[in-house]
């Protein structure tokens, strides 16, 4: 077994190594279309929005907050609030936040918990909780984003408030229970 | 004729001009000695942050208000400076030190490995300062901005360049299962760390590559230069032959097969087509074959070796990386069962999982390696006692850690199924979070005594007396 020389080493290594990129990397751009369309009703990032996003990466947000609801018995109570997430609907998501952690709870329908319509009020405990926190409820664990400038703070608002927020518009209303979350 | 392992002395490089001094640099095991005590600081920095994080997750008001400070912003460069600056650079400098011995070769060039270490240095510190300063690209594994980025993978490609060519000009004609890693290692590293970094795909597409990156980094380039390691060192502090070559075969070649495919097991129920999971999923509980074998080759070296145990503390930092890589991979396999990752998956148990593999494998492996290193090249005495400290307080900080996350994990995930929520377990997530900092600051005591105690024992030293280890070592036949 010691006496393989390199080469055939390295023309083995090659094609293994070869083989996983074409199945995990060409094949799921290639060959799905799920993955490369926009779910029904997507509606792209607003400038501000954008902006709020960019946000949201440089503080890390994403270390404690998923951005994705799978169809799992964890994940019962909001598969029933708001459906399972599906891969159209992170089109326009770069980078993509679909996390690896939940010290904190899932993402992706905090737009339709603290819904636009609701006016004023959804911003102002939005803007709140991100100064701080621990004001809304003494036990989180959140960082307070308090060196937020009113700019940034009202654009990661505008960024949280559009996540999710356009499946609403697509098929009936479905009814959210906003106690308790 | 003689094995190939049991020439501990290099080959001298012939220098470009002979009447002149060379320089530091240039000089055989320059580029080593760079690369490992940049990991060894490395190390004790990812440690540091370690530590404030975890005390950020109880206590968050701690060191609150300045931003580059921000738990978001620190848990970035935890992680790459884990990954890039200890990880890497410290098995970097293990490799850069077997190179030559497995080859019998002088390194190609011992100034490019020494300048390619300092450039690696400076260059993850402008990576960090971007993270902290608000320029992360907010992705897993990729945070470090343009152009530092980049310029890791560059060096990357001088590296290989570098221990390939040495490879290449080798006068040992067996190639060491050692040698095998590393090959796996420096091939592939440039095109999935360009994919990773520097691609822009979007939405579904770019979690796939993210995740396919990411593992790789871990699986194909961190791991595989920690068990070169492993596989170089042990056969030589036990003083006899791997129990078996045809196993580590085995091993080597099912590891080359399947890790590439692990990528997907990070977004397993995620929205991502069913069949890149399921191949994810089936390449993960394959790895079993690979762990096992490891189990194995490992165990049965390492078999009715209680004296050296004993007496040689760098061998039982060994055993001990030993021990947490088969755990971490074997957890993994587990984590991986896609019923047990629906309930698992987003919880701390990851977070037990990650720390079995890097706090508890390349950790104790970096530390043998230095212990090795001093004793059997430097021929040099270390202190015994602030060594044994050391590795009580390891292990057992190790073991705290693992623990807390691991029980938090478990009662995160059941509590989940119960209905319950991120929130609703806050409180009962509280003393886990402070034993894992306890344990992360028991770690941290342990590595400033190593550090002291490498520091003593190279800039005091102390010669081993003709009888000591390295003696055995001559007639050692471990190849
Ligand atoms: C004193 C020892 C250490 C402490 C206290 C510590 C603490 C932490 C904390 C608090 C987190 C964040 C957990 C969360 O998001 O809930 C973390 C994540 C992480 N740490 Fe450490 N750490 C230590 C050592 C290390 C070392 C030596 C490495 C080596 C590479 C490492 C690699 C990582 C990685 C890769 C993650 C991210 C895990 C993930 O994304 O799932 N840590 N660590
Ligand atoms: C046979 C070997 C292994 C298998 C099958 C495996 C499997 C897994 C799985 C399934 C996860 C995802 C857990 C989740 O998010 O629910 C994971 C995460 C991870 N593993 Fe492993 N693992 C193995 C070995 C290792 C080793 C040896 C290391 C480190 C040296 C490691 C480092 C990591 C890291 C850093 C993550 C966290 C990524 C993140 O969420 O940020 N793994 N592993």
């Amino acid at each position: 077994m010691r006496y393989i020389s390199v080469f055939p080493i390295v023309v083995i290594l090659s094609i293994l190594f070869g083989s996983a990129f074409t199945g995990l990397v060409i094949a799921p751009g290639v060959a799905s279309d799920v993955v490369r369309s926009p779910s029904v009703g997507l509606v792209a990032y607003s400038p501000t929005e954008a902006k709020g996003r960019k946000i949201y990466a440089r503080e890390g947000c994403v270390y404690c907050h998923s951005q994705q609801v799978r169809n799992v018995k964890a994940d019962e109570n909001l598969v029933a609030a708001f459906g399972v997430s599906k891969a159209g609907d992170y089109f326009y998501d770069l980078p993509h936040f679909l996390g690896t952690s939940r010290q904190g709870p899932d993402l992706s329908n905090e737009g339709r918990v603290w819904r636009r319509d609701i006016g004023q009020p959804a911003r102002d405990y939005l803007i709140g909780h991100f100064i701080n926190p621990r004001q809304y409820n003494p036990n989180s664990i959140m960082p307070a984003f308090d060196y937020l400038s009113t700019q940034e703070l009202s654009d990661l608002t505008d960024y949280i408030q559009s996540l999710g927020a356009w499946k609403d518009n697509v098929k009936e209303p479905l009814k959210v229970a906003t106690a308790g979350l | 004729m003689t094995s190939i392992q049991d020439r501990n002395n290099v080959v001298t490089a012939t220098l470009p001009r002979p009447n002149v001094e060379p320089l530091p640099i240039d000089l055989p095991d320059s580029a080593a000695q760079i690369w490992l005590y940049s990991g060894i600081f490395w190390m004790s920095i990812t440690m540091l942050i370690g530590v404030v994080e975890a005390i950020k997750l109880f206590y968050p008001e701690f060191l609150q208000g300045v931003p580059a400070l921000a738990y978001g912003r620190l848990r970035p460069v935890h992680i790459n400076i884990g990954l890039f600056g200890f990880m890497s650079m410290g098995y970097l400098g293990a490799t850069f030190y077997m190179v030559p011995r497995l080859t019998q070769t002088p390194l190609f060039s011992e100034r490019l490995g020494s300048l390619t270490a300092w450039f690696w240095n400076f260059n993850l510190l402008g990576g960090c300062m971007g993270i902290m300063m608000g320029f992360s690209k907010g992705k897993e594994y990729t945070e470090i901005p343009f152009p530092f980025d980049m310029t890791i993978g560059l060096l990357v490609i001088a590296i290989a360049g570098n221990l390939f060519s040495t490879i290449t000009l080798r006068q040992e004609r067996r190639v060491y299962v050692s040698l095998w890693y590393i090959l796996l290692a420096i091939i592939p590293f440039p095109i999935y760390y360009t994919l990773g970094n520097a691609s822009k795909f979007s939405g579904i597409e770019d979690a796939i590559i993210n995740w396919f990156y990411s593992h790789n980094l871990f699986g194909i380039w961190l791991t595989t230069l920690g068990l070169a390691t492993l596989y170089y060192m042990v056969p030589k502090q036990v003083n006899k032959p791997l129990y078996s070559h045809i196993v580590s075969f085995v091993g080597f070649w099912t590891l080359a097969a399947f890790y590439p495919w692990n990528g997907g097991h990070h977004v397993i129920w995620g929205p991502v087509p069913m069949w890149v999971m399921t191949a994810s999923v089936t390449a993960s509980i394959a790895m079993f074959i690979p762990t096992c074998a490891t189990m194995i080759n490992f165990g049965g070296t390492a078999w009715g070796t209680w004296e050296i145990m004993k007496r040689d503390i760098g061998y039982r930092f060994s055993l001990l990386a030993y021990v947490c890589y088969v755990g971490a991979s074997l957890w993994g396999t587990v984590l991986a069962v896609m019923s047990l990752n629906a309930m698992l998956h987003f919880t701390n148990m990851t977070i037990a999982h990650v720390h079995l593999g890097f706090l508890g494998f390349g950790v104790p492996g970096l530390i043998a390696f230095t212990y090795f290193y001093l004793e059997r090249s430097l021929k040099l005495k270390y202190s015994q006692n602030l060594a044994e400290w050391h590795f009580w307080l390891t292990m057992l900080g190790i073991i705290g850690y693992v623990v807390s996350m691991g029980i938090s994990g478990w009662m995160e995930g059941t509590a989940w199924e119960a209905g319950g929520s991120p929130q609703s377990t806050m409180l009962d997530r509280y003393p886990y979070h402070v034993a894992r900092a306890v344990s992360g600051l028991i770690v941290m005591a342990g590595q400033f005594l190593f550090v002291w105690n490498v520091y003593k024992t190279v800039n005091y030293p102390i010669n081993l007396p003709a009888t000591s280890p390295d003696a055995l070592e001559q007639s050692s036949v471990t190849s």
